[in-house]
């Protein structure tokens, strides 16, 4: 079983988040301040942390970056304090490897921590040349996409996009995945713009062929997958 | 109250200048008073109405998530707390727009909000952010295009710079109605890139082209078409402020709105980031 730690004062917040991951599949371990945190996380043996930044005592930020002065490299997603603009690159500078604002979505955070799982995973793998997904393939190097051995041809930003989904196939990813990885925006704009680029890959790779691969998750995002 | 405060400071410095003046020449602070006056009462009360605003927004959700709530819970039926519960969420999720926005918009105009300024290649952000909209805009039947020189090379905040246009793409793809054309235009001109999102839908009229900077607000005071609650342009604004532009909107040839970004072009123009 992955086991989590989440270190998150609020106890009310810490305790539906674990009830959540509970449900999703996870062992969750809870800490309710920065010092018993990094004692847990020193004992532990998580396959990923979840920190927030404001935290009584020893803030985030210095947990982790113990944490990572001592070598341990544990995936760890940071949670922010509303508005803190500086927060994602400050978090990422001392080792975080993702960040979600507060008050997030419950499934943003699954998504990311799914996310960051993955590639650990995949990490060590080596440099892939090929990405593939049923019948999708997907070639990096001379950069073609072809489906049942079909030409598929993709805008390079579309290219970027299914890149990403393929590299998370099989996983839920959020709009603001989408719009972090593939556009290099870290703020959501009010138009719906993922969701219309997505109808258009989905034209591109689904619309001539009996299975779909590209699915919408409602309220949550969007799945490649082989199966509905 | 942060309005309050920035309206009691503005009270001050008012009669500061008009206690400055006042020996100097007296016809001529007789006319400045006359001026100075009117400029108080539009303070005053634009800074109340700004207040008012703020209790507003957030008390209408407010009023609306309990009504919703107090029903729900008067009947026992699952499928009607489901649906309830999905409109607190969304609701919960407009006030925390607005409450973002709000910090957001507090934090720009103190200068506490860190600008992280590297030479961005303006032409290239911008051909990206039609890309970003187009699809988006031919959905609502609209033309976007852009007139963008190339090699446009600013000293500024990518992210800063993609949310001012964001913010106004936003905007076209509401207020401009479908068939619409929208333009965006960028040259240099002498120590500046102008930029501007025009379009040819209803405008903006001049006494309110001032005005619609302003937090809260709207054309449409009734909140009640397409719902924004009026803080992106006043987002706008203080983005543009912080790379040391400016922003106004003027009449488009095209017949609606011109948005118009004026920001330094070289690094040797713009001063250093606020710490
Ligand atoms: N291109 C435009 N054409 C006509 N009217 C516009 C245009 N852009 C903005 N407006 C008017 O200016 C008002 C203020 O715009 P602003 O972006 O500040 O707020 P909003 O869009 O109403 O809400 P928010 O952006 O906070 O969701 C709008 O409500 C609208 O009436
Ligand atoms: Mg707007």
């Amino acid at each position: 079983m992955v086991k989590l730690l989440i270190i998150e004062d609020d106890e009310a917040a810490a305790g539906s988040l674990k009830r959540g991951l509970a449900e999703a599949g996870y062992a969750v371990e809870l800490a309710h301040d920065g010092e018993r945190g990094l004692q847990q996380a020193q004992a532990g043996d998580h396959d990923l942390w979840v920190i927030d930044i404001m935290l009584p005592g020893r803030d985030g930020l210095s947990v982790l970056k113990a944490l990572r002065d001592q070598g341990r490299r544990t995936p760890a997603l940071i949670l922010s304090a509303l508005g803190k603009v500086d927060d994602r690159v400050e978090g990422l500078r001392v080792g975080g490897d993702d960040y979600v604002v507060k008050p997030y979505a419950f499934d943003e955070l699954l998504a990311r921590i799914e996310a960051l799982l993955r590639r650990v995973r995949s990490f060590g793998s080596g440099p892939e040349t090929m990405l593939e997904l049923a019948d999708l393939k997907m070639d990096l190097l001379s950069r073609s996409v072809t489906r049942g051995g079909q030409e598929i041809d993709l805008q390079p930003r579309e290219f970027r996009l299914l890149e990403y989904l393929m590299r998370h196939a099989g996983q839920v990813v959020t709009r603001t995945m989408l719009l972090e990885n593939v556009w290099e925006y870290f703020f959501d704009p009010q138009t719906n713009v993922v969701d219309v680029h997505i109808s258009r890959l989905r034209q591109k790779i689904d619309k001539s062929f009996a299975t779909p691969l590209l699915h919408t998750v409602r309220g949550r995002g969007y799945i490649l997958r082989p199966e509905a | 109250m942060f309005g309050v405060w920035l309206s009691l400071v503005l009270l001050l410095c008012l009669l500061g200048g008009v206690a400055g003046f006042w020996w100097l020449q007296r016809r001529r602070q007789q006319q400045k008073e006359a001026l100075l006056r009117r400029q108080l009462v539009s303070v005053t009360q634009s800074s109340r109405q700004t207040g008012d605003n703020i209790a507003h927004d957030l008390r209408t959700p407010l009023t609306r998530l309990r009504a919703d709530v107090e029903d729900a819970l008067r009947h026992d039926d699952s499928e009607m707390h489901r649906a309830t519960l999905e409109r607190v969420l969304d609701e919960i999720q407009n006030m925390q727009n607005i409450v973002n926005a709000l910090l957001a918009l507090s934090q720009a105009e103190a200068g506490v909000m860190r600008v992280r300024k590297k030479t961005v290649d303006l032409s290239g952000l911008l051909e990206e952010l039609i890309e970003l909209y187009i699809p988006s805009a031919e959905e609502r039947q609209l033309t976007l295009q852009g007139r963008i020189a190339p090699n446009l090379n600013i000293e500024a905040d990518r992210q800063l710079l993609a949310r001012i246009f964001a913010n106004l793409f936003d905007n076209e793809l509401k207020y401009v109605p479908a068939g619409g054309t929208i333009l965006l235009t960028a040259l240099a001109s002498g120590p500046h890139v102008e930029i501007r999102v025009e379009d040819d839908g209803p405008g903006i009229p001049v006494e309110m082209r001032d005005k619609i900077f302003e937090r809260f607000a709207r054309l449409d005071p009734s909140r009640t078409l397409s719902g924004g609650s009026g803080l992106g342009l006043s987002l706008v604004k203080a983005f543009a402020q912080l790379l040391q532009g400016e922003v106004r909107v003027v009449e488009s040839s095209l017949g609606g709105a011109a948005f118009i970004l004026t920001l330094p072009a070289s690094a040797a123009e713009v001063s250093k980031p606020s710490p």
